[in-house]
């Protein structure tokens, strides 16, 4: 009957389709020596607009390595070829590519995609077949919980995204007497406050207010109104880059100003620092990365180096995202060379003991695969983004207590 | 049934079984992905197809599902199957409580209220400690995609048979009067509330277990992917594509879009959305009736078959 017809046609030119491609793959990569990466990005779909920076990270330091002459295996220097696919922002795609990658195009070792939920899905596939994989697009606990020996991760934990401004905090004059933390209802901010809360605890400061409130709120009035009665000193807010604009928006309307107030997000953006103009001033954030030029790199020679080449390229400013995606690069290609080895189960190891200076910071991986990167705090001060409390400790004064409203 | 059917059907089904020891490790995950479309394909074509009710609210069952297995095993520690039967007394319930009131409305209406309960769904999940709000749950991984697939399949199996018990049952018979025409249906003697609300719980424990074994096999779940009404978009599509009403229709539908999507992903990748929806277009103005329809019909009538659906849609 036609209808079963089309079903077993159907499986057959599949695995026909799939055993093709195989041998055209197989055909592509035939250069014995190189050593391939592989990689499944957004590169269309909803997330796609972040998930071009993991694309274009790979790629230039791929090709500046390369440039380099490749990384040093024993005694012979071997180029990185890589290998990418687009997952369409669908996670069930995703996880194929990476079978794919791993079973038949036979990479050698793995790159991640973006975002905390791909990771998590992912991760199952490079700990299956037992091949590293490195990745810069997830910083969900829940990643690096499941006790994963193959995944490691170069962003920065949620939990600790407030840890640098409490330590700020706690060397403030006068210190603040009571701390509202306030964060939005998704899973990234939820962690963030997890983490949070007992780092506040520990500093011994007051936590007065512990709000959680919907993700894309508009209306802050109520939170607002409830800083100024309890008389609120220092505000926490994990959210997103609306949500904050309309806080710093309603709080001048309202005339509440606390001593001070930090957001996880917005401060770094030139985009959000100029819809706020003047207003923006004494907002306090944090980056896990600034380029900088004391970011010493092996290979870009520094942070603003590796910034300076990446707007050239692709015309666009790296973030955080881009450096960490290079920062993936740079780290299998230590610990391939520190292993001396392409050996999964050897660079494995080698890359649990990482530890090297990089355009991104300090790499070096927890016992659970995760990096543990410090937060700079950041202060908006006139014109200026600057950076006020780092890994070693101040870099320069905050603008401390923030003035009234109405006394700016 | 002719005779040289079921002997296609079974040969058909002993290839798409032994698929796991002769396809490679990625043909095995495409088929537990198009396995389980294939099955809320199915699902759908109860409410949607037989009853005529286009329904968006099946990925709220396969959300119920999902979670009915994340929950039993990640916070009561309690194994797999257990899961599949919670998650399916979940959704169960979910088109009982809920189908009473919303199966009394019609046409757009239905499709609008439907519409939104998914949505409704992800902002109640989101705050349900146990469902573990809005960062959802990770699952204990299991590396074992034969399992999956035969699980994927054999559930496949079930649904085909249902619906076609259903194609040739009273009960069957019943939700196509109330499709064809529900104030005749009830006329005739049809209890058309406690038909309709039989088939939207019957489709919804079909979505249901494919959510969990998604769940299962994916390892996480959030409210967002577990309620995400794209996937019921998919299984329309595929079910209309195939040829909604028919038994063998949707399983065609989804197999052979999710094959034509996973080429055109990786072989024309930027482009392959645009060219996804034209294989739409052209479908639904081509062959409105469906593949299984087009098949039937083709050999009598040739492409003439295509330039009547052309003029009946008065292009």
């Amino acid at each position: 009957m036609p209808n079963t017809m089309i079903l077993k046609r159907n499986t057959r030119s599949l695995s026909l389709l799939a055993a093709a491609a195989a041998l055209l793959m197989s055909a592509g990569s035939a250069m014995a020596k190189d050593i391939v990466f592989g990689a499944s990005v957004q590169l269309t779909g909803p997330v796609a607009n972040t998930g071009r920076y993991y694309r274009d990270a790979y790629e230039l330091a791929i090709d500046k390595i390369n440039a380099a002459g490749g990384i040093k295996v024993g005694n012979e220097k071997q180029k990185i070829v890589l290998k990418l696919y687009d997952n369409q922002s669908d996670v069930n795609l995703s996880v194929r590519q990476y079978t794919q990658l791993v079973s038949q195009d036979k990479v050698n070792f793995l790159l991640g995609p973006f975002a905390s939920n791909f990771a998590l899905a992912d991760s199952a596939v490079s700990e299956k077949y037992r091949i590293p994989m490195v990745q810069g697009g997830g910083a969900s606990d829940q990643i690096f919980s499941r006790k994963f020996k193959y995944i490691f991760g170069t962003l920065a934990p949620a939990s600790n995204y407030f840890g640098s401004t409490i330590d700020m905090m706690k060397g403030l004059n006068p210190a603040p007497k009571s701390v509202a933390l306030l964060y939005a209802d998704d899973a990234f901010d939820v962690s963030v406050a997890e983490g949070t809360r007992p780092k506040l605890k520990e500093a011994g400061l007051n936590v007065a207010m512990d709000e959680r409130y919907s993700t894309n709120a508009t209306d802050f009035n109520s939170l607002l109104s409830q800083i100024r009665s309890k008389n609120i000193e220092a505000v926490l807010v994990a959210g997103h880059e609306t949500e904050i604009l309309n806080f710093v928006r309603q709080a001048k309307s309202l005339a509440v100003a606390p001593k001070m107030y930090s957001f996880t997000v917005g401060v770094p953006s030139e985009d959000f620092r100029k819809a706020l103009g003047k207003d923006a001033d004494y907002a306090f954030g944090m980056t896990a990365w600034l380029p900088s030029a004391d970011q010493k790199d092996r290979w870009f020679g520094d942070a603003a180096q590796f910034a300076a080449a990446y707007k050239a390229k692709f015309n666009y400013e790296p973030d955080y995202h881009a450096a960490s995606g290079a920062a993936d690069v740079e780290a299998l290609a230590q610990a391939i060379e520190d292993a001396g080895t392409t050996d999964p189960a050897k660079v494995r190891d080698a890359l649990a003991k990482v530890k090297f200076e990089s355009l991104y910071g300090t790499i070096a991986f927890a016992a659970n695969g995760q990096i543990d990167l410090p937060q700079t705090v950041i202060q908006v001060q006139g014109d200026q983004l600057e950076a006020i409390y780092g890994i070693h400790g101040a870099i320069k004064p905050p603008k401390y207590p923030m003035p009234a409203w109405n006394a700016r | 049934m002719k005779a040289l059917q079921i002997p296609a059907v079974l040969i058909a089904l002993i290839v798409l079984a032994a698929v796991p020891w002769f396809g490679s490790d990625v043909l095995v995950q495409f088929g537990i992905n198009a396995l389980l479309l294939a099955v809320l394909a199915q699902g759908w074509n109860i409410i949607g197809g037989y009853t005529g009710y286009a329904s968006f609210g099946n990925s709220v069952f396969y959300g119920l599902g999902s979670y009915g297995v994340g929950i039993a095993m990640v916070q009561w520690e309690l194994p797999f199957a257990v899961g599949l039967a919670f998650g399916v007394v979940l959704s169960v319930a979910f088109a009982i409580l809920l189908g009473i009131p919303v199966l009394r409305l019609k046409g757009h209406y239905f499709a609008i209220a439907t519409l939104a309960l998914a949505q409704v769904m992800t902002a109640i999940v989101s705050n349900v400690k146990i469902a573990g709000q809005n960062i959802g749950l990770v699952l204990p991984p299991l590396n074992n995609d034969l399992l999956f697939y035969e699980l994927a399949l054999g559930l496949l199996v079930v649904a085909t048979l249902t619906i076609y018990w259903l194609s040739r049952s009273r009960f069957g018979f019943g939700l196509i009067a109330i499709r064809e025409n529900e104030e005749g249906a009830a006329v005739m003697g049809v209890n058309t509330t406690l038909y309709k609300v039989l088939a939207f719980a019957l489709s919804g424990v079909f979505s249901a277990l494919a959510g969990g074994i998604h769940a299962y096999w994916v390892t996480f779940i959030d409210p967002e992917s577990a309620f995400d009404i794209s996937l019921n978009v998919k299984m329309i599509i595929m079910a209309v594509f195939g040829g909604p009403g028919t038994v063998f229709g949707p399983i065609i539908g989804a197999l052979s879009l999710s094959a034509i999507s996973e080429f055109l992903s990786s072989e024309i990748t930027s482009i392959a959305g645009l060219f996804f929806g034209v294989v739409v277009v052209a479908a639904v103005v081509l062959m409105p009736r469906g593949l299984a329809d087009m098949l039937r019909r083709f050999r009598t009538t040739g492409w003439r078959y295509f330039a009547e659906n052309i003029k009946a849609t008065r292009l």
